[in-house]
């Protein structure tokens, strides 16, 4: 119950920089998704009424539009990088801040009459959902964005996928294809390394802030160790240059390997928190 | 009772506390008194498991601290230990959230106690009045002990009695209380108990009533035999 109630808390207390996020990235996408429809619609009146093209052979040179073309858009992809740094970096800052300054807040949630686990797994979790909260934004957004395409493009100029046929098409795509992946299989690698990744940094934080700059090096020889524990079966592949494991050996492996080093780190964590920790 | 035994505390090689052994009684106002630096504090964060102490032991009732105990110990720090966005409602309301042992009617005799408003947010507060929401936040939860970190410690004379005041009032009444200061003026009257540290140690302890009775000394006489040798 206190778990849920500081989750809660955590939630409030970024709440303002989330819907500021939120906003930016949904006027920005829906700016781009209007000037890639815009400026191929210009292109198109330009060519078919002032140089006589015909609609085919236009459709022909330079193909239809579609939801494809925002990717090569700086402002599709901007609010997703902004996203994207700003949680990264609020990994750190929702920890430091109840630290530094004139703030001493640490107190307040190292002795409140609960586990301590429960504050970095509530900040952690915190963490989780507005990452997801954002991807499931951004796919209503391609939703919406396939609309606008809609009313601004004629059919016959325009390509219409569905989100599965546009993910599809994403896969190799640096920010949607990771954003959003194909399947829940991709689902788990890509948001499984990534939430992995998240206790792994906390860790590494709690170490720092228990040992100082001893802390330091044991936080990121700890993030070393970790992550040479959860890339083993890669290693082992490059050391005696020879494949193992089929792939969905290779995938169950990974699993296990993920669960023990997100295990580990929550078992420290724990531990830290409740025995290392000076405010 | 709250047993401090033995405790030791050590930053790399320097030594804040070394074997420090007392008891803090309920029912009863222990002074840890001792120029800046000399350990009060970390005692205090080593009692509530927010610094681990390197060796020795600490007991509540028996026990060592778990996470029930914070239901029956608190600390009222020199900070703010609230977000300083937050207003005073918020704070009470955070508390009251987390806190069985919350009591809602001595926060409002507390918020007419010290005159504060609700409405009021924690960062346009004054530095007695930080103060005084500090121990709002302590003083209102029903637990048996009390612990306050230089409560007088850079606030206006009219904040200290105010502050002085909650000593002689029901609020802290049958609960213990352990209080550290460097400017004992305001409570010597009030302290049952006094614990002289320096240098990280326990340099004589004694109780404020014997001393007047057997020795005919004050507080702050033995503080100077003791300080000025």
């Amino acid at each position: 119950m206190n778990y849920i109630k500081l989750l809660n808390f955590e939630l409030s207390r970024f709440i303002k920089i989330y819907f500021v996020l939120i906003i930016i990235t949904i006027i920005s996408q829906l700016i781009s998704t209007y000037s890639v429809a815009k400026n191929y619609m210009n292109q198109f009146n330009l060519a078919v009424y002032r140089d006589g093209i015909s609609i085919e052979k236009y459709v022909e040179q330079f193909g239809q539009v579609s939801l494809m073309d925002l990717q090569h858009s700086g402002w599709f992809n901007l609010p997703i990088v902004i996203a994207a740094v700003t949680l990264l970096l609020y990994c750190f800052f929702i920890w430091y801040r109840d630290w530094l300054g004139k703030n001493t807040f640490i107190y307040r949630l190292l002795m409140l009459p609960t586990a301590r686990i429960n504050i970095y797994l509530s900040k952690a979790t915190a963490i989780f959902l507005m990452v997801l909260g954002l991807v499931a934004l951004q796919v209503i957004l391609l939703l919406i964005e396939g609309k606008i395409f809609k009313w601004m493009v004629p059919a016959n100029l325009r390509h219409d996928y569905s989100i599965m046929e546009y993910l599809a098409n994403t896969v190799g795509d640096l920010y949607l294809g990771v954003l959003i992946p194909m399947n829940f299989i991709q689902f788990l690698i890509h948001y499984g390394i990534g939430f992995m990744f998240v206790f792994v940094l906390f860790t590494s934080i709690l170490f720092e802030r228990c040992f100082k700059w001893k802390g330091i090096i044991f936080g990121v020889v700890y993030a070393l160790v970790s992550m040479s524990i959860f890339f083993i079966p890669f290693i082992l592949e490059i050391i005696f240059a020879k494949r193992y494991l089929y792939p969905m050996e290779l995938f169950v492996v990974e699993i296990v390997l993920g669960l023990i080093v997100t295990a580990m780190s929550i078992w420290i964590a724990h531990y830290l928190l409740n025995r290392k920790i000076t405010v | 009772m709250i047993e401090v035994k033995n405790v030791t505390k050590k930053y790399g090689r320097k030594k804040v506390l070394q074997g420090v052994s007392f008891t803090a009684n309920k029912g009863e106002i222990t002074c840890l008194i001792g120029v800046n630096g000399v350990g009060k504090t970390t005692i205090l964060n080593g009692i509530m498991n927010l610094t681990p102490m390197t060796s020795g032991e600490i007991l509540i009732d028996g026990e060592k601290l778990t996470k029930e105990s914070y239901e029956k110990i608190a600390f009222i720090p020199d900070a703010i230990t609230m977000l300083p966005h937050m207003k005073i409602a918020e704070a009470i309301q955070f508390m009251k959230d987390f806190y069985n042992s919350w009591n809602d009617e001595r926060a409002e005799e507390l918020l007419g106690f010290f005159r504060l408003k609700k409405e009021e947010r924690i960062s346009s507060l004054s530095k007695g009045n930080v103060a005084k929401v500090n121990l709002l936040l302590g003083l209102a939860l029903d637990v048996d002990y009390l612990l306050m970190d230089e409560p007088f410690s850079g606030i206006d004379i009219f904040s200290r009695e105010q502050i002085a005041d909650v000593f002689t009032s029901h609020l802290v009444e049958d609960r213990g209380v352990v209080i550290t200061t460097h400017e004992i003026n305001d409570i010597e009257h009030l302290i049952d108990k006094v614990v002289l540290l320096d240098d990280g140690t326990i340099v004589r302890e004694f109780h404020t009533e014997e001393m007047r009775e057997m020795e005919g000394k004050s507080v702050v006489d033995v503080m100077r035999e003791v300080y000025r040798g």
